[in-house]
């Protein structure tokens, strides 16, 4: 079972470059997103990965392979790959079992009776067995994306890819399908790589989560990483939301803002340096006065400030706080035990490791 | 996962990366640029050459001669009111088939279909029959009602001949614009009105700007047919005493053959063909089509109210025109002993039949002729107007936009100025096929391959190029998807394309009429030999024939693919 290595990906449309030096690095068996805004060049790395498109610089490596360079590039059809594809592609002239067949079709040496064999186990697998002579049009959405996947996998590739192949299905579906992609990660173990756009699909079906920002991979980490840890304003603002506040480090530990004081989770910070924080709004507590005071004088950053905006969301309620000497407004996703009215003033509690110094710059 | 050895162990890595189809790709591309470039070539080469080496003499001829003047001139005349007839008479007609609850619309466009698909030469001599000077049907009927000396009309003359060439053209006005016309959708115009138009004002301010552009590239597609008409102006204007550019040409291929001239004077055609063309390029592109699109939107129809049926009778008279007379003196035609007497008992006969296609000498081996180039440039033609767009729509060899261009550019080119070029280019080594059925082939090829190139290239577009990678990953190679997914799904568009093109071939005659040689007659050269003979009742027998075999192809077409010739889906 080979992993995939990609160093330095650079592919151009005209004087456009849709991916930039682009470093990668797929463990054998390991699942991968690669995740982004349209037009941030995912797509365009599977497909480079795939062989359809032929770089500009940078090479991809399958085990020890070089598939892809500027010099040589080679084609999709002998890389022993497979892929899902975003509208399915599931050729209509074809039954469910002409389509899933097709790949097993060149192996060479494998009987019929055995294509037939793997045929059925696949489709069964993906719970569509006797669905053999059906042709796509017959299916339902959800039922073409599992013939989709069937075809893939029953070729046994060494890579799997997977552009976005949950959207154009309706949201319940697209959530079952998420822990069905994951289940049958988890029971076939085939080194993947899956694009997509959305968060939520990303952080349930990966092991790693690769996100891109023109053309670049700008952090790579587990969701709990990416959420937790996100080193540029890019990936904090892209991986579920957040407060961005930005200031100077006065100490390795603190930031300010104006009068605002935040002692932060690093101590690593350059005095003088510019800085910018990242705070989840769940982080962040409102308290009433008398919490405070028993609060002060441990760790907390305690603030104080005015509620604007109240909107009451069912299983928590967002609150927009104005600090109270300065500039920042907070967003703030409080459970709806407590209420408070737009008007009234609070007290704000945030951990020192729940401000995030987001550490490199976005290009 | 138990694979066998890779490939990559075992061949170098190099040769693993070398596309094995792209040879294909290659000679098809070789293929189209020698079709195109080769007469084309030759076409400027000649009309700049002479004995003592390049001269622009022919030129200065050209323009000099008043006879060839004359003929310029004259065609400019016809161009320009053959455009202005077809606009009038195709305009309000598509606004009624496309925007009103005019009755029997699926009849119409019916009609309109089959004089979209009538040979333009046989609707002239049919207008011979019918309204020649002295025994047109027409004439003769209007003598015998007022009792005066003159015809009614004279059809050898250049408004006869503006005439009958709009009733052949103005279908492609009518198509153009009542495919716009669909695409606006009504809630354009109601914005308008909720906002205070009047009825005229929504007319005047949204739908007609946004049909702008569609009416005066119809205007200019009517234009383009006209200049480029071989048979009709032969047919009517050449009794009446004055040429046309075609016509002229072709006079100039008469003993002694003026070659260099008849490429001089070429040159003028196809350069006005070209920029005509890129002008309704322009006009086309620059705002509209796209806007136009758009999802949904209701198309309301709009009542007549008590004009139905007066709407519906012009439309008929139109058609009349274009189908029922010219159709009905054919059949009598066919039928009688003597065309011009009434259609009685005695003047009924199946001799023309008889002589037709058993005693006239070439008839049969044309008509064998016909099929047979019809068939090869068909499927030749389909055949490679399929791989050319292939190549272009998946982007697969450098210069795939050239090749786009000179698969078009044939549109530009004047079957007669065609016929030119290719005559030019082979009656010399290496390549003699001047008097083989090659030259027709190699004509007809290049004349069919705008028309193919663009239904395949609508083909291609509607297969998402996904289905063919999903194939490849999986382990396919380039030719192998071809024929396993892209052409079977495909199908239905090549087969559409390959109707296109027999039925354009089997009528072809502006360039053939040049090209012809005694041992390889087409049936339109026959019908034109007949015609100097005075053969009228050949000639009827011959032309439905004709028909029939194109009405066949349509029928065909309509009924295994389930599409309207116009482009229309039922």
């Amino acid at each position: 079972m080979p992993g995939v290595v990609i160093k330095g990906l650079t592919k151009r449309y005209g004087k456009v470059a849709a991916v930039e030096r682009l470093d990668l690095q797929v463990k054998p068996g390991e699942l991968v997103s690669l995740l982004g805004p349209s037009g941030c060049g995912k797509t365009t790395t599977l497909r480079l990965v795939a062989g359809f498109l032929k770089p500009e610089a940078g090479e991809i490596w399958v085990g020890d392979r070089c598939l892809s360079s500027p010099a040589t590039v080679v084609p999709p059809e002998r890389r022993q790959m497979a892929m899902i594809f975003q509208s399915y592609a599931l050729w209509p002239h074809m039954t469910v079992a002409g389509n899933v067949v097709y790949g097993l079709r060149f192996k060479k040496g494998m009987t019929k009776a055995e294509r037939e064999r793997r045929v059925k186990d696949i489709l069964g697998v993906v719970q569509l067995g006797g669905f053999e002579s059906r042709y796509p049009g017959e299916l339902s959405g959800g039922q073409q994306q599992r013939v989709a996947v069937a075809r893939a996998l029953v070729v046994e590739p060494e890579i799997l890819l997977l552009d976005e192949p949950l959207s154009n299905l309706d949201a319940n579906l697209r959530e079952e399908m998420r822990f069905e992609i994951r289940r049958l990660h988890e029971a076939f173990g085939i080194t993947t790589l899956y694009v997509t756009h959305d968060q939520g699909e990303a952080m349930v079906i990966s092991d790693r989560i690769a996100v891109l920002h023109k053309g670049r991979v700008v952090q790579v980490g587990t969701a709990e990483e990416l959420f937790q840890q996100p080193r540029t304003r890019f990936v904090a603002e892209f991986i579920g939301r957040t407060n961005l506040v930005d200031g100077v480090a006065v100490e390795p530990g603190v930031m300010a803002r104006g009068t605002l004081r935040l002692r932060v989770a690093s101590f690593g910070l350059k005095s003088g340096a510019r800085v910018t924080v990242s705070i989840r709004p769940h982080e962040i507590e409102l308290v009433l006065d008398h919490q405070a005071r028993a609060l002060a004088g441990g760790g907390e950053n305690l603030l104080r400030g005015m509620v604007q905006r109240v909107s009451y969301l069912g299983d928590a309620v967002d609150y927009q706080v104005q600090v109270e000497g300065s500039d920042v407004i907070l967003r703030v996703a409080a459970p709806p035990l407590l209420r408070f009215q737009p008007g009234e003033a609070v007290s704000l509690a945030v951990a020192p490791a729940a401000c995030v110094p987001l550490t490199e710059g976005d290009t | 996962m138990n694979h066998e050895a890779p490939v990559a162990r075992t061949l170098p890595s190099r040769l693993e990366g070398i596309d094995r189809s792209l040879p294909v790709w290659v000679m098809a591309a070789l293929a189209l640029a020698l079709l195109i470039l080769l007469p084309l070539g030759w076409l400027a080469y000649v009309s700049v050459s002479s004995e003592s080496g390049a001269t622009l003499a022919h030129y200065g001829r050209v323009f000099t001669d008043p006879h060839l003047q004359k003929a310029l001139w004259n065609t400019v005349v016809l161009a320009f009111w053959v455009g202005l007839a077809s606009l009038a008479i195709g305009a309000p007609m598509a606004w009624l088939s496309a925007r009103t609850d005019l009755p029997g619309k699926r009849v119409i466009r019916g009609l309109m279909m089959a004089s979209f698909v009538t040979p333009p030469f046989l609707g002239a001599f049919a207008w011979v029959m019918l309204a020649g000077p002295n025994a047109g049907v027409l004439n003769k009927l209007y003598r015998a009602l007022t009792g005066a000396e003159d015809p009614l009309v004279n059809i050898f003359s250049m408004p006869g001949l503006i005439f009958v060439v709009a009733l052949y053209t103005f279908p492609y006005v009518f198509i153009m614009i009542a495919n716009t016309l669909e695409l606006i959708a009504s809630d354009l115009e109601e914005a308008a009105s909720i906002l205070g138009a009047g009825r005229l004002q929504v007319a005047l301010t949204v739908t007609l700007p946004m049909v702008a552009p569609a009416i005066l590239s119809g205007f200019i597609l009517a234009v383009l047919q006209a200049l480029a008409l071989f048979g009709s102006p032969a047919i009517l204007a050449l009794p009446a005493g004055f040429h046309t550019i075609t016509t002229q040409i072709w006079a100039l291929f008469h003993y002694p053959p003026k070659v260099e001239m008849a490429a001089a004077f070429s040159i003028p055609l196809l350069l006005a063909t070209a920029l005509l063309l890129l002008l309704q390029k322009r006009l086309l592109g620059r705002r509209g089509y796209a806007s136009v699109g758009g999802k949904g939107g209701q198309r309301r129809r709009i009542p007549l109210g008590v004009w139905r049926y007066p709407a519906l009778l012009g439309c008929l008279a139109v058609l009349a025109c274009s189908i029922f007379l010219p159709y009905g003196i054919l059949a009598k035609a066919a039928f009688s002993r003597a065309w011009a007497q009434p259609m009685t008992w005695e003047n009924f006969t199946l001799g023309n039949f008889w002589f037709t296609f058993f005693q006239y000498s070439s008839t049969q081996s044309a008509i064998l002729n016909t099929i047979e180039l019809g068939i090869m440039t068909a499927c030749v033609g389909a055949g490679l107007a399929a791989l050319l767009a292939y190549i272009a729509n998946r982007k697969l060899i450098l210069g795939h936009q050239l090749l786009t261009f000179l698969a078009l550019a044939p549109v530009v080119i004047p079957g007669v100025v065609l016929a030119v070029g290719l005559f030019v280019a082979y009656t010399r080594p290496p390549l003699l096929l001047y008097g083989t059925l090659w030259i027709l082939f190699v004509a007809y090829v290049t004349k069919e391959m705008p028309v193919g190139y663009s239904q395949s290239d609508a083909t291609f577009r509607g297969i998402h190029p996904e289905l063919e990678e999903a194939g490849r990953i999986l382990g396919a190679g380039r030719l192998r998807i071809l024929k396993e997914i892209t052409a079977p799904l495909a199908r239905s568009g090549i087969i559409a394309t390959w109707c296109f093109i027999f039925i354009g071939v089997i009528r072809e005659l502006s360039a053939s009429i040049i090209l012809f040689t005694p041992g390889t007659k087409v049936i339109s050269v026959v019908i034109f030999d007949l015609k100097e003979e005075g053969q009228f009742g050949a000639i009827a027998v011959l032309g439905l024939f004709m028909l029939a075999m194109t009405f066949a192809i349509v029928v065909l077409m309509q009924t295994v693919l389930g599409r309207d010739f116009l482009g229309a889906k039922e």
